[in-house]
C-alpha cells in the first residue's frame, strides 16, 4: 500500500530553540539566508498582564494534496511522490523558471542561489531510506513535531489525529490540502501568501491549454525533426558552412 | 608539426549530448513531462562513501547530551540526537546541531603560537609543540621557582577533561585553581549545602506546581528539566514564572510577572509568611520537626506581609497568597525551581536560601516531583598524591575574603583582586583551559589590569578567543569530536544517573592536541611525568572499578545508567547539615556574623535617568563561543533591548544606535523596543562585541557585557553579582 506521509505539529510545547532549523540547515547543506522550515510566532499582547503568552509554531512544507506548485511547474520537475505522499524536485528536470517559488503561498520554497533550482523540505528522503526520523523531527527537545504515515492506522500520527482536533493551515482562495496538522488552537494562522501562477501560465489554463499543448507538441516534432537532419548531415560540410558563418 | 585536437563542432556537440540523453534516457531519467513515471528517478546522486555512526557526548554546553555523529569520507556530516540518553530525552539543542561547524570552523588555531608583539597587539610567530611546551614548561618552572607553587593561576574549564587538567594543578603544586561556574552557580549551591547539605536536582518530570524565578529554562536549555516542564504539564502541573523581562519561558508559562528585578527575596519572603501563617505547611511530617529553627522563623517572617511585598516587588499581594495557598496543596510534588547561573546580586546566596527554605516548607526534599537528593553513579576519581612544598603559603589566594568560599571553587573575582594588589601573595602566571573570562567576566578593563600583572599566560583553546588573544602561548586544542576522554558522571531529574565517555569520531585536525596530551608533556618536561604517566584507557577503568558492565553499556549504548535509588535516600537518616535536619535558621551563619535567616535590604535602585542592566543568553548562543557560523545567523549582533515607554522619553527610536555606559566601560550596539522588559531594565545577550578579530563573526559586532558590567560579587559566596550595575544609555550620533 502507498504511504502517505504527514506531520501532526503539537506547536504548544515549541520553545523557538532553533534545532529543527540548524538540524535541517546541516542535514541539507542549505546555504546560509535560506532556509528549508521555519518557526513563527504569534503577537504577545502585553494588556493582559500576567496571562500574557506567546505561542511559537514550526512549519515547513506542506506536502499538500493540492499542490500549487506541482501545478506551476512547466517541465514536470516538481511532483508529488505518490508512493510516499511526498513532494520532490527532480533537479535533472528543472529549468529554473521559479514559478513553483511563487507559487507556493507558503514561502516553502527558495531558490538555491547556486545551484539554481528550487530546493524544499522532503521529509529528509534519504534519511528515510535510511530507516532515519526526518532531521527536525530527530533532534526537536519538546517533540513538537511527529512525523509518519497516514495509512497505517496504527501509527503515531494517525492516533494523535483520532485523539486530537487538528487544523490546517490554508491560503485563500485555494485550498492546498496540506499534510501538516496542527493540534488546534495554534497561532499564528493568518500568515500565508496569495498562490502565484505566472500570467502566462494563467492565460494558458481552461481550454486554451490542450489546444497549446498540441502545438507545442507539433512544434517540438519539428524541432525533433531539425535535430535528426542536423545529426545525420555530413559534418566536414557543416564545418565549412561554419567557416563562412564566421 | 603539432598535432592540434580539432574543435568541437555544435554538431558534434549536439550528436554526443543527444546520445549522453538516450543513454539517461534508457536508464531512467526522463525528458518528457507526458513520460514521467510514477517514481521519479532521483535527482541527486548519493554521496559516495559509507555513513558511520559514532556516540559521542556533547560539548556545545555543559549538559552532555547524548550525540550520534554520522560521517562519510572521514568527516563530520551530521550530528543526531542519541534516542537511549534519557538524560537529554533524546534531543540535540540548536547548540549541539551546530558542532559541526565548532569543529570545521575556519577560526579554529591550527598550530601552537608565541606572543611576538605587546599582549593584544595580535603578533605571533608560530612555533613547534616541542618549543612550545618546553617554553610553557620552563616559564612555570620559573614562577614556581621564584614565587612559589601558588604563584600559577589554573583555570581547569569545564571540560570532560577538565578533572585531568585540575589534576595537572594540584600535581604541580598550586591551590589557586578556580572555574567558570563562580560567575554562575555557585551562590545557589552555596543556599541549597546551607539549607539541606547539599546541591540538589530538581524533579520536574513529576512535578505539579513550579514557580520560576531568575531562571530562564526554555532558553537556556538544561536537560533535561526544559523538556520535562512539558510533560509535567501534560500532567496537569502549573508554572508560574517571575521574572523583569518576557523571556520565552514567561511566554509559555501559565502565569508571568514582571516582577521589579532584584526584589524576589521579597517575593519568596512573603510566601513563606502566608504558608506559615495559615498553617500551609505539612504539619505532620516537616515543620517544625524536621528543620531547625523553625521557632525563631516564625517570628522573623512576621513582618514580611504579602501588602509589604506588593509594594517591594510589584507582584498583587491577592497573588501571592493565592500562590502560596495553591503550591502548598500541590506539596510535596511542588518546587521553587532552584535554576542554574545565580549570578546576580550581591545578596544572590540569601535570595536563593529564602528559595531554598520555601521548598524546606514544601517539604519537598527527597521526594517525587520535588528536589532530588545526589544519587550513586559510582565513577571515582582515580587516587592521586599530590605533592608537598614547603615554601607554598597556607591557603589560596583569596580565602578568608567572604565567609562561604567554596574551598575546590574559589571565586575568580576575588581572585583577580588578588592578583592585581599582589596581597596576600603574589600570582604571577595564569594557565587557562578553555574559558574565555575576557568576554564573560564583569569588568574586562579589571581583567586586562590583572593580566599586566602576569609575567606568563598560556592558554589551550579552539579558537582564538579574547582572552587567548591576550595570551603568551596559544596551544591549539583537539575539538570534543576528536578527543579520547575519560568517564563523565551525570544526574538529571529521575531520569538517569548515568555515566558517558568519548572516543575520537574523526582524528585530530592540523596540529591540535587534547589538554590530557599537553599535561602528560608538561609534567614530564618539570619533572612529575610519573604521574601522569597512563592512558585515558587505563584512566577509564580505575574509574568505572566495581561498575559491572558500565564499559560495555557506555560503547553499546553510548550511555550507562546505574539503577540506583531515586526517592527516599535519606528516609531516617540526617541530612549533611550542622543539625542533620533542614537549617530554616543556619547556625554557622549565625557564628561567621551572617544573617542566619535572609533579611530583605533595599538594594540601589535606578534613578530616573538610569537603567538596571541584565545579561542572558538565547536557545542558540554558547556562551562566549558564540563564533558559530550555524548560530550567528539567527542574531548577527546582540541588541540592547528597551521599553518603548522609557525610550519614547529620551527620544530613542527601534534601531538607533546607541551607547550603555557604566561606572568601568561602555558599549555600542542599537536598540531594539520590546514590551516585555521593565520599564528601568535594559537586557544584552552575552557573547558579542569580541576583541579578537579571530572570533571573525562576533568581533566588534554589538558590545560585550563584560565591558560594560561592573564588578560586584555575592557577599557569601564569592560569586559574580552581574544584575547590580546602572547605565544610563544615549544615541550615538
Amino acid at each position: 500500500m502507498n504511504k502517505k506521509y504527514c506531520m501532526v505539529i503539537d506547536s504548544s510545547v515549541c520553545i523557538d530553540c532553533k534545532a529543527c532549523m540548524v538540524s535541517c540547515k546541516v542535514q541539507h547543506k542549505v546555504p546560509r539566508g535560506y532556509w528549508r522550515n521555519w518557526i513563527k510566532h504569534s503577537t504577545p499582547d502585553f494588556s493582559l498582564g500576567k496571562h500574557t503568552s506567546m505561542h511559537f509554531q514550526p512549519g515547513g512544507c506542506m506536502q499538500c494534496d493540492n499542490p500549487t506548485c506541482v501545478y506551476a511547474c512547466p517541465s514536470g520537475a516538481t511532483y508529488k511522490d505518490e508512493e510516499t505522499g511526498i513532494i520532490h524536485v527532480n533537479e535533472d528536470l528543472c529549468i529554473g523558471c521559479g514559478n513553483c517559488v511563487k507559487a507556493c503561498p507558503y514561502h516553502a520554497r527558495y531558490r538555491h542561489p547556486v545551484k539554481r533550482v528550487p530546493d524544499k523540505c522532503d521529509f529528509c528522503r534519504e534519511r528515510l531510506h535510511m530507516g532515519l526520523l526526518p532531521a527536525c523531527v530527530d533532534t526537536c527537545p519538546t517533540k513538537a513535531r511527529t512525523f509518519g504515515d497516514r495509512n497505517d492506522p496504527d501509527s503515531e500520527v494517525s492516533r494523535l489525529l483520532k485523539e486530537n482536533e487538528t487544523v490546517r493551515i490554508v491560503s485563500r482562495p485555494v485550498d492546498t490540502e496540506p499534510n501538516m496538522f496542527y493540534i488546534s488552537s495554534t497561532m499564528p494562522m493568518d500568515w500565508p501568501g496569495q498562490v502565484e501562477y505566472p500570467a502566462a501560465h494563467q492565460a494558458m489554463t481552461g481550454f486554451v491549454n490542450p489546444l497549446v499543448k498540441i502545438a507545442v507538441g507539433l512544434s517540438g516534432l519539428g524541432v525533433a525533426a531539425m535535430f535528426l537532419k542536423q545529426l545525420f548531415t555530413d559534418d566536414e560540410t557543416s564545418q565549412d558552412k561554419e567557416k563562412e558563418e564566421v | 608539426m603539432k598535432e592540434k585536437m580539432p574543435p568541437l563542432s555544435r554538431r558534434k556537440f549536439l550528436k554526443t549530448s543527444l546520445t549522453a540523453a538516450a543513454v539517461t534516457a534508457g536508464a531512467g531519467t526522463p525528458l518528457i513531462k507526458s513520460l514521467v513515471p510514477k517514481a521519479h528517478a532521483s535527482g541527486s546522486r548519493p554521496p559516495l562513501g559509507e555513513l558511520t555512526s559514532h556516540f559521542t557526548a556533547c560539548d556545545m554546553c555543559f549538559n552532555r547530551c547524548g550525540m550520534i555523529a554520522r560521517v562519510r569520507n572521514g568527516v563530520i556530516e551530521k550530528i543526531d540526537p542519541n534516542p537511549k540518553f534519557l538524560k537529554s530525552r533524546g534531543m540535540i539543542c540548536a547548540r549541539g546541531n551546530a558542532a559541526i561547524k565548532h569543529i570545521y570552523d575556519p577560526d579554529r588555531l591550527k598550530y601552537p603560537l608565541r606572543r611576538t608583539g605587546k599582549r593584544g597587539e595580535g603578533k605571533w610567530e608560530r612555533i613547534s609543540w616541542d618549543e612550545a611546551l618546553d617554553y610553557t614548561a620552563e616559564k612555570m618552572l620559573e614562577i614556581g621557582e621564584k614565587y612559589t607553587r601558588c604563584g600559577m593561576m589554573f583555570i581547569p574549564g569545564s571540560d570532560m577533561q577538565s578533572q585531568l587538567v585540575h589534576r595537572f594543578a594540584e600535581i604541580y603544586g598550586s591551590y589557586n585553581i578556580t572555574s567558570h561556574e563562580t560567575l554562575c552557580l555557585l551562590s545557589k549551591n552555596r543556599a541549597y549545602l546551607d539549607t539541606i547539605g547539599e546541591v540538589p536536582y530538581p524533579d520536574v518530570f513529576y512535578s505539579k506546581y513550579i514557580i520560576i524565578a531568575g531562571a530562564n529554562p526554555f532558553e537556556a536549555i538544561i536537560t533535561p528539566d526544559t523538556m520535562d516542564f512539558f510533560e509535567a504539564r501534560k500532567n496537569g502541573c502549573k508554572i508560574v514564572v517571575l521574572d523583569p523581562r518576557f523571556t520565552k519561558t514567561a511566554a509559555l508559562a501559565d502565569e508571568w510577572y514582571q516582577i521589579k528585578p532584584g526584589t524576589d527575596m521579597a517575593f519568596f519572603l512573603a510566601l513563606c509568611h502566608v504558608i506559615v501563617k495559615e498553617e500551609l505547611y505539612d504539619r505532620d511530617g516537616c515543620c517544625p520537626k524536621m528543620t531547625y529553627g523553625f521557632d525563631e522563623f516564625f517570628l522573623h517572617i512576621q513582618q514580611y506581609t504579602p501588602e509589604w511585598a506588593e509594594k517591594e516587588c510589584g507582584i498583587p499581594a491577592e497573588d501571592i497568597i493565592r500562590i502560596a495557598r495553591e503550591i502548598t496543596a500541590a506539596a510535596p510534588a511542588a518546587m521553587v525551581y532552584p535554576g542554574r547561573r545565580t549570578s546576580d546580586y550581591e545578596d544572590s546566596t540569601q535570595i536563593r536560601r529564602a528559595m531554598a527554605i520555601t521548598n524546606a516548607l514544601l517539604n519537598n526534599f527527597d521526594k517525587p516531583g520535588g528536589l532530588l537528593a545526589l544519587r550513586e553513579v559510582g565513577v571515582k576519581t582515580p587516587y592521586y598524591d599530590i605533592p608537598w612544598y614547603d615554601d607554598n603559603p597556607f591557603d589560596r589566594v583569596e580565602a578568608g575574603l567572604v565567609p562561604g568560599l567554596i574551598d575546590h571553587e574559589g571565586s575568580f573575582q576575588l581572585m583577580r583582586e588578588a592578583i592585581i594588589s599582589g596581597e596576600p601573595y603574589p600570582i604571577k602566571g595564569w594557565f587557562n583551559f578553555k574559558t574565555n573570562f575576557m568576554q564573560t567576566a564583569a569588568n574586562r578593563n579589571k581583567t586586562l589590569e590583572m593580566i599586566n600583572h602576569l609575567e606568563f599566560i598560556v592558554n589551550i583553546d579552539i579558537a582564538m578567543t579574547d582572552t587567548a588573544w591576550y595570551s603568551d602561548v596559544v596551544l591549539p586544542g583537539a575539538s570534543f569530536l576528536e578527543r579520547k576522554d575519560p568517564v563523565s558522571a551525570l544526574q538529571g531529574s529521575s531520569a538517569c544517573a548515568c555515566a558517558v565517555l568519548r572516543d575520537p569520531v574523526v582524528p585530530e585536525m592540523f596540529e591540535s592536541r587534547s589538554p590530557f596530551w599537553i599535561c602528560q608533556e608538561l609534567s614530564k618536561r618539570m619533572g612529575f611525568g610519573d604521574s601522569f604517566d597512563f592512558t585515558i584507557d587505563e584512566y577509564r577503568l580505575k574509574q568505572i572499578d566495581g561498575l559491572d558492565g558500565a564499559m560495555e553499556a557506555m560503547l553499546k549504548d553510548g550511555v550507562y545508567y546505574n539503577p540506583s535509588q531515586v526517592y527516599g535516600i535519606y528516609a531516617g537518616s540526617p541530612l549533611k547539615t550542622l543539625s542533620g535536619v533542614k537549617e530554616i535558621y543556619n547556625q554557622r551563619y549565625a557564628r561567621s556574623g551572617v544573617d542566619p535567616m535572609p533579611v530583605y535590604r533595599k538594594r540601589r535602585m535606578p534613578d530616573k535617568n538610569q537603567f538596571r542592566l541584565v545579561v542572558g543568553r538565547t536557545a542558540f548562543f554558547t556562551h562566549a563561543q558564540t563564533n558559530n557560523e550555524l548560530l550567528t545567523e539567527f542574531m548577527e549582533e546582540n541588541v540592547l533591548n528597551m521599553h518603548p515607554d522609557s525610550a519614547q522619553k529620551m527620544g530613542l527610536k527601534d534601531g538607533d544606535l546607541i551607547e550603555v555606559k557604566s561606572r568601568v566601560g561602555s558599549g555600542r550596539l542599537r536598540l531594539e523596543l520590546t514590551e516585555g522588559i521593565e520599564r528601568q531594565t535594559v537586557y544584552m545577550a552575552t557573547g558579542f562585541g569580541a576583541l579578537s578579530p579571530q572570533m571573525s563573526l562576533v568581533h566588534k559586532k554589538g558590545a560585550s557585557i563584560s565591558e560594560v558590567l561592573e564588578d560586584y560579587h555575592d557577599e557569601i559566596s564569592g560569586n559574580m553579582a552581574m544584575h547590580e550595575t546602572l547605565v544610563s544609555v544615549r544615541k550615538v550620533a
